[in-house]
């Protein structure tokens, strides 16, 4: 009976197991084109940036933000294999908005079918680009005004805008402005490569959402620090090349990746 | 998956020759008279809104073998999206309304039948949402291979072992679990198949009763798998029959283990996860209808990487005897 017994449960238990095997694998070739998103969601340190509320940095300024803009620009997948797909540059210009929900997620159309690890992208103008001349701008250097991401024409277009109110030790609600761009001669474009936590499994009927937190708090109180009671405007200079040389590349990090 | 299957084979055995070492006799008679006293096996199964569901919640009558009832439960949840230090916290409310019968088939078979229907709701930050439809089917065969019968023994046995599967007759809607909990569905979308024992021990009025189950999840046709579930389930009760009523408190633990969920082969980040319940129970015999209500409030709890939280689940149920 004993032995009969264990028979019985033994077979029940590996027929279920057995039967209820799925196949994961999809072995069929990946092919076609579909579409990427990237979601670019603004934060202050661990918190969601929401314009009027007070963050308080670490030299014990605190900031009210209500102006958070960024040009997202030349964007490169890496597939799984290592090889990349580049992003069409004319269509690889994007401005994110934190007031336009809209602008804060970029969809990548026509992007070949694979399992893509990491995204390469551009904070601002490219050199290139710039030097493309006014003719070469198409309708950026007209939207790049609309949301007053310029300056003069030789200046050149403001790569991130970040502004609000800020109090300090002789200041109270004071508004501070952080523009950065190219500083004479230097141009100060900045790339962030990020690998994605999982795979984004682009499909004809797959669009992967990569969902990136943009840490505004990093933009002033990263690596470099500003000090707004030394100025309320940081619009060039060092300081902007060191916001955008030390502090822009680190501010971006991948949450998850939605694969729906 | 392979360590709770070994668990589970462990358990069965362990049971088995526990009570051959009694020297109890094997494959009892199936006992119409012994109505009153065989504590139902714990019904398992999602309660679905699927992952983090009452898995280990069903309880049923104790108060006879062979039944079908109605049954309505509800469970509580929290969650945030997990994103921001200062992320909302949202209520979820799982509702479900089952039929669920226990049916003799032959000399030791029985067959369980759990229909649900699911209305849940839930807070969001674009307001509140609804979902609502026809659940998984769920059936169940469970072959009793062991009970003891004579009441001159000091404790009597009885151990269930058996198996069964659940149908994707409720709907899964993908867009769903882009969201925070991916458990608010109606259904998974998938067949599912369980492996469960139970085993029952009783002195006098007393008794308590012990479930394991597990549960295989496959891929749905929308790529996605929820991940395979363990459950189990631990409950003392005392019978006590007054004039044409009986009643049976109840108290007990149980809890479920969640694996990771898969999405087109790739894992879920944060979807593992574990609860840990205290329960308490009363049920209410009168000639052939009996009524249950329970209770249960989680002790111990990590579900989908901390950003779901049960506040708690109740049921009620009324079954007739068959």
């Amino acid at each position: 009976m004993k032995f009969q017994l264990k028979n019985l449960a033994l077979a029940i238990m590996t027929t279920i197991a057995l039967t209820s095997c799925s196949n994961d694998d999809d072995n069929a070739p990946i092919s076609g084109e579909g579409s990427l998103k990237l979601e670019f969601d603004n934060v202050y340190g661990d918190a969601d940036l929401i314009f009027g509320t007070e963050y308080t940095n670490s030299n014990g300024e605190k900031v009210k933000p209500n102006n958070a803009i960024y040009i997202v620009s030349n964007i490169v997948l890496t597939k799984e294999d290592g090889t990349t797909y580049t992003v069409p540059k004319s269509e690889s210009y994007f401005f994110v908005n934190e007031a336009d929900a809209a602008s804060t997620i970029i969809t990548l159309p026509n992007i070949p079918a694979a399992n893509y690890t990491s995204v390469k992208f551009g904070i601002g103008v490219d050199q290139e680009q710039f030097n493309a001349g006014a003719d070469g701008q198409g309708d950026m250097w007209t939207t790049a005004q609309g949301l007053g991401m310029t300056w003069s024409w030789a200046a050149g277009y403001k790569f991130m805008k970040f502004e609000g109110t800020t109090t300090t030790t002789s200041h109270t609600d004071a508004v501070y402005r952080v523009h950065t761009g190219k500083t004479g001669d230097v141009y100060n474009y900045a790339e962030v490569t990020l690998n994605m936590p999982e795979k984004a499994l682009v499909r004809t009927n797959v669009t992967p959402q990569v969902h990136i937190m943009a840490d505004f708090k990093k933009v002033i109180d990263g690596t470099t620090k500003i000090n707004f009671e030394e100025g309320l405007d940081v619009m060039g200079g060092t300081k902007v090349q060191n916001i955008m040389a030390n502090n822009v590349p680190t501010m971006f990090e991948i949450h998850h990746v939605h694969n729906d | 998956m392979k360590k709770y299957l070994s668990y589970l084979l462990v358990l069965v055995f362990f049971s088995i020759h526990a009570t051959e070492k009694d020297s109890l006799s094997l494959f009892k008679k199936y006992d119409f008279s012994n109505r009153v006293g065989i504590f139902e096996e714990e019904e398992d199964c999602d309660a679905c809104g699927c992952s983090a569901s009452g898995g280990s919640m069903g309880f049923a009558s104790m108060l006879t073998t062979n039944f079908i009832g109605i049954r309505y439960f509800n469970q509580s949840y929290k969650s945030t999206d997990g994103l921001y230090s200062n992320s909302p916290w949202y209520d979820e409310n799982f509702n479900t309304i089952q039929v669920w019968g226990r049916i003799p088939i032959v000399k030791n078979v029985q067959a369980t039948v759990l229909l649900p229907y699911h209305f849940h709701n839930r807070e969001s930050n674009n307001g509140k949402q609804n979902i609502s439809g026809i659940g998984d089917i769920t059936l169940l065969g469970m072959y009793q291979i062991v009970q003891t019968k004579s009441d001159s023994l000091f404790f009597k046995h009885t151990l269930q072992l058996g198996g069964g599967v659940k149908m994707p007759t409720g709907k899964f809607d993908e867009t769903n679990n882009g969201s925070v909990n991916p458990s608010y569905q109606v259904g998974t979308g998938s067949w599912d198949y369980l492996l469960a024992t139970e085993y029952i021990i009783r002195r006098k009025n007393w008794g308590l009763n012990n479930m394991v189950n597990y549960v295989i999840k496959t891929e749905n046709d929308k790529s996605y798998r929820f991940g395979n579930q363990f459950n189990y389930a631990s409950t003392l009760f005392y019978l006590v029959e007054k004039n044409h009523f009986s009643y049976a408190p109840q108290l007990g633990i149980a809890g479920e283990l969640y694996e990771d969920n898969y999405q087109r082969g790739q894992k879920v980040r944060g979807t593992a996860g574990d609860i840990f319940l205290g329960k308490l129970g009363i049920e209410i015999g009168k000639n052939n209808f009996s009524f249950g209500a329970n209770y249960m409030i989680p002790i111990q709890q990590n579900l989908t990487g901390g950003n779901v939280e049960a506040n708690y689940r109740w049921s009620l149920n009324l079954n007739y005897m068959l």
